[in-house]
């Protein structure tokens, strides 16, 4: 199938909102997104399948009178169709009801510069590259321990472009890669079974270490065997990038989100200035990250990306807007409009939440440990309250430490307390910063976790 | 329309020739979906957006040299579709260089169908204005229930549309798809204690889910949860008796035991993979899962490899009776596929993915589970699970309550449960005459449609993971 160029996106986005106003709306925008990607799938131990996506799509939405509708199409080789998704954008705004707060879409601005987010050598990957890749993680893993089982995993190649245009002089194409390499493994020993372990890299560039991941997922699962139950105690835990990821987006990521904190579900609301943290941490919400999963030259409404200060030193400085959020306070939109490809509406989501990193290397962070647990991953953070904070979460694999080093997986630990303590509890930041999803990071001690073991 | 789709499955027809005959396929099938969706959100009472979606997309899949080749794209034109199995072909050869197990579907008898939904209303005849009334009803009684409830975010969603599947074994089936969702959340704040209740409704049947979960009933529900948490206490850590409500049961089946028994994972390895055949829970200990009930939220007459759906049974008396499986695993197992192929649409594979999963009820009252407890917990709602191959599960609970002396006591907020599956489901020790069964989504990957539930229930121990 042939890729869409740019000035066909760039055609195609204009043609629809030229078409919108000619048929009366206030205000359009529209959007379009384009997906290839090709990927080859481990299964139980083996290369066993691959396939090629490609996913296409307009998104149109329309404002009447202050009322805002929506509609997306993924047929784009029609008039007709394009014609369509205009029509329905229309009525949906029609049938939707006014917003007094909403005040018009973002104007054209000039975007800053963003590096390493776009690699040819990605987009020129064909499924027998990505065999080899896949096949080079498989073996470093079996060839690591008999104990290992590769359950799943794989690699996989993706092209992302992207159009906006509105009708206040938005028209911007941007365009990227990302490639994705990933292990989970579990150990088996005499009828114990490891908890899912799990490795991966994801990056913009072509800049990936299959071996490496192999190695890892099977020495994290070897190393969770022969796990044995905690005791119930207030204890010391270093989180790892996996397991903060999980605890923050549901909680933290949500609490500096404009949209939250004007409806009153942020405990954040009132707390610029003040001291929500320990004074070790800084957060950056950095859209223009080099290389970062999240970075591109503008955001789902063609606002550009921007580094935002989150906390300093522990104080709480700004949060993060859309073009509506923002308005609705006399502000300008950070850049944090996200969306689902060309299937959704914009929405308020960090871009690459970066905690900054202290400068102990993880070794040094374990050696401070007298008595702790290091956990790699949890189970159950979605189900945490994301309004209060509040956890209940099981640590699945953790690694008690004792006087300074590892000493033993432990079996089925859970962690209990709110985010916010957790925050201000922070004693210490390791220096191996990764990316992980939205969130760039360093393994962070936190002293005074609740861990009931038994 | 009716022409349309019998100019499609001449297309179709064609591409499946193409693939057997000219590329070399030792099976192939195409899933060609047409879907319309209509979706709103509402946030207090302003619709953030109206919406309106089509989506045209086929899925080709093909098995070649004992590896799969997959497909996806969003054109269905006999041109775009034959370059994208010849794609698939392809891609099938080229994972099949290291092959060491290849893969064999177990036979099934061809299909000829054509399903059609007869929903008492139906949601694309509905208009727009009509369906925002029901979230902004349902807004207007949650933020109209105390004035401590400060948000609610409402989300809906209704998929209308036709699936076409087709392989080169003979089965050609045309089936009418109908979904209708709701999420609510809402949120109350008091002397900065933030509480948060949700609730989802869900339905293959029709529009007409509304007039049972009506958006006052379902608004009252989500409201009074946000407020009475306000009030609730932390839950102590450690190992407690618990009372377990249809809701929670049903998560609880479904993450501590049915992931488990999805026989990929089982093949996996999972805690279940050398239990077949053995007794893994209390002989009151029943599940199914069951893609055959109708309107449930988790039913469709064929799967995504066009194998009929079937009520099929998981444990029996305890002892673990049967997996959920494609044709693939079943093949393995040399059983029969039980309909349990699902994909969440065109853009992805077919995988394992529970139906409707239940426990079976027995023959306590609430007040005979409650009654013996002298101190434990009765988890009434739940916010969410996830479970691990090694049997650890977890449930995030958002309704609680304390049991004191053998009755229900005061609320408990922010509490979870977790254990092992093969320690926990031998401690069930009693289960309630009653059943529920509520709709959710499960994620593995892909979102499935799907219901949970059972009776009450009584555990006898269980780790309770609470800050207090």
């Amino acid at each position: 199938m042939v890729v869409l160029k740019q000035e066909e996106m760039l055609n195609l986005a204009e043609d629809a909102v030229s078409l919108a106003l000619m048929k009366g709306v206030d205000e359009v925008e529209a959007f379009v997104y384009q997906g290839l990607t090709t990927n080859v799938i481990i299964e139980r131990g083996q290369i066993a399948r691959s396939s090629r996506i490609i996913d296409r799509g307009l998104g149109v939405r329309a404002i009447i009178n202050k009322a805002v509708g929506f509609s997306y199409t993924n047929i784009l080789e029609s008039k007709a169709a394009t014609e369509e998704a205009v029509l329905k954008a229309l009525s949906s705004a029609k049938a939707s009801k006014p917003d007094e707060a909403w005040h018009n879409l973002p104007a054209k601005k000039t975007f800053a510069s963003v590096e390493n987010t776009y690699d040819s050598n990605v987009v020129e990957l064909q499924s027998e590259d990505l065999v080899k890749v896949a096949s080079m993680m498989l073996d470093a893993a079996e060839k690591a321990d008999k104990r290992v089982f590769p359950i799943e995993g794989g690699a996989g190649a993706s092209y992302l472009s992207r159009v906006i245009a509105n009708s206040n002089g938005v028209a911007s194409f941007d365009h990227g890669t990302i490639i994705e390499c990933s292990l989970a493994t579990i150990g088996h020993e005499g009828g114990e079974v490891t908890p899912v372990c799990f490795e991966f890299n994801a990056e913009r560039n072509y800049n990936i270490d299959p071996e490496w991941i192999g190695r890892e997922a099977a020495r994290l699962a070897v190393s969770a065997l022969k796990a044995k139950r905690m005791e119930t105690k207030t204890t010391n835990v270093i989180f790892t990038q996996f397991a903060l990821q999980q605890l923050l987006y549901f909680t933290l990521i949500n609490a500096v989100k404009a949209d939250y904190v004007q409806r009153n579900q942020s405990a954040f609301k009132g707390k610029i200035g003040e001291k929500v943290a320990s004074e070790i941490v800084t957060i950056y919400d950095d859209g223009l990250f080099n290389g970062g999963l999240r970075t591109w030259k503008f955001d789902g409404e063609g606002v550009p990306q921007q580094k935002t200060l989150i906390i300093e030193k522990g104080i709480l400085r700004n949060f993060i807007y859309d073009n509506y959020t923002a308005k609705k306070e006399g502000k300008e939109s950070t850049g944090n409009a996200s969306r689902a490809g060309y299937l959704s509406t914009p929405n308020v989501e960090a871009t690459n939440f970066h905690l900054m990193a202290g400068n102990k290397s993880p070794k040094e962070l374990i050696t401070e440990v007298d008595e702790g647990l290091l956990v790699y991953y949890l189970q159950g953070a979605h189900s945490s309250n994301p309004a209060s904070g509040e956890f209940s979460v099981v640590a699945t694999p953790a690694w008690k430490i004792k006087n300074g080093e590892i000493a033993y997986a432990t079996k089925g630990a859970m962690l209990a307390g709110n985010i916010f303590e957790v925050l201000t509890n922070v004693s210490a930041l390791a220096d191996n910063e990764r990316k992980i999803g939205q969130l760039v990071a360093p393994w962070v001690l936190v002293e005074n976790v609740k861990v009931i073991g038994k | 329309m009716l022409e349309e789709g019998k100019t499609l499955k001449d297309v179709l027809i064609k591409v499946v020739d193409a693939a057997a005959q000219k590329f070399g396929a030792d099976y192939v099938e195409i899933r060609a979906q047409r879907l319309f969706k209509t979706m709103l959100t509402l946030k207090e009472d302003r619709v953030e957006a109206a919406k309106q979606g089509i989506e045209n997309g086929a899925a080709l899949r093909v098995l070649m040299n004992g590896a799969w080749g997959f497909a996806s794209v969003g054109t269905l034109d006999t041109e775009t579709l034959t370059d994208a199995v010849s794609d698939a072909c392809k891609m099938a050869k080229t994972a099949s260089v290291r092959l060491k197990t290849p893969i064999k579907l177990i036979e099934t008898k061809a299909a000829e169908d054509k399903v059609l939904v007869k929903p008492r209303k139906d949601p694309s005849k509905i208009s727009i204005e009509d369906k925002i009334n029901t979230p902004l009803t349902m807004s207007n009684t949650i933020l109209g229930h105390d004035s401590r409830v400060k948000s609610c975010t409402i989300d809906y969603l209704d998929l209308t549309g036709t699936s076409y599947f087709i392989n080169n074994e003979g089965t050609y089936i045309e089936q009418d798809k109908l979904y209708v969702w709701s999420r609510i959340l809402a949120t109350a704040t008091e002397a900065g204690i933030f509480t948060f209740s949700r609730e989802e409704i869900g339905s293959t049947a029709g529009y007409e889910i509304f007039d049972v979960e009506t958006p006052e009933i379902v608004g009252e529900r989500v409201a009074k949860r946000a407020v009475e948490q306000l009030k609730a206490k932390p839950p102590k850590g450690g190992t407690f008796p618990v009372v377990l409500g249809p809701n929670v049961v049903g998560v609880f089946v479904h993450e501590a035991f049915g992931h488990l028994a999805e026989a990929d994972l089982t093949l996996s390895g999972s805690v279940l993979s050398d239990k077949l055949g053995k007794k893994i829970a209390s002989d009151i200990v029943t599940f199914y899962d069951d893609g055959t009930i109708p309107g449930a939220f988790g039913s469709f007459k064929y799967d995504d490899e066009g194998v009929p759906a079937q009520k099929t049974i998981l444990v029996k008396d305890g002892v673990v009776s049967g997996l959920m499986h494609n044709r693939e695993t079943a093949q393995k197992f040399d059983t029969k596929p039980t309909g349990n192929a699902r994909a969440e649409d065109f853009r992805v594979e077919p995988i394992i993915r529970m139906r409707n999963t239940f426990m079976e009820p027995k023959d306590h009252s609430f007040q005979e589970l409650v009654e013996d407890i002298k101190f434990g917990y009765y988890f009434k709602s739940f916010r969410g699970g996830q479970a691990n191959l090694d049997g650890t599960f977890q449930v995030g609970i958002q309704e609680a309550y304390e049991i004191v002396n053998g009755e229900v006591g005061e609320p408990v907020c922010n509490a979870s449960m977790s254990g092992n599956t093969l320690e926990t489901l031998l401690k069930v020790d009693a289960a309630g005459k009653d059943f529920e069964l509520w709709p959710g989504r499960c994620g593995k990957g892909q979102t499935a449609f799907v219901c949970d539930g059972g009776p009450h229930i009584r555990v006898k121990g269980v780790l309770v993971g609470g800050s207090a």
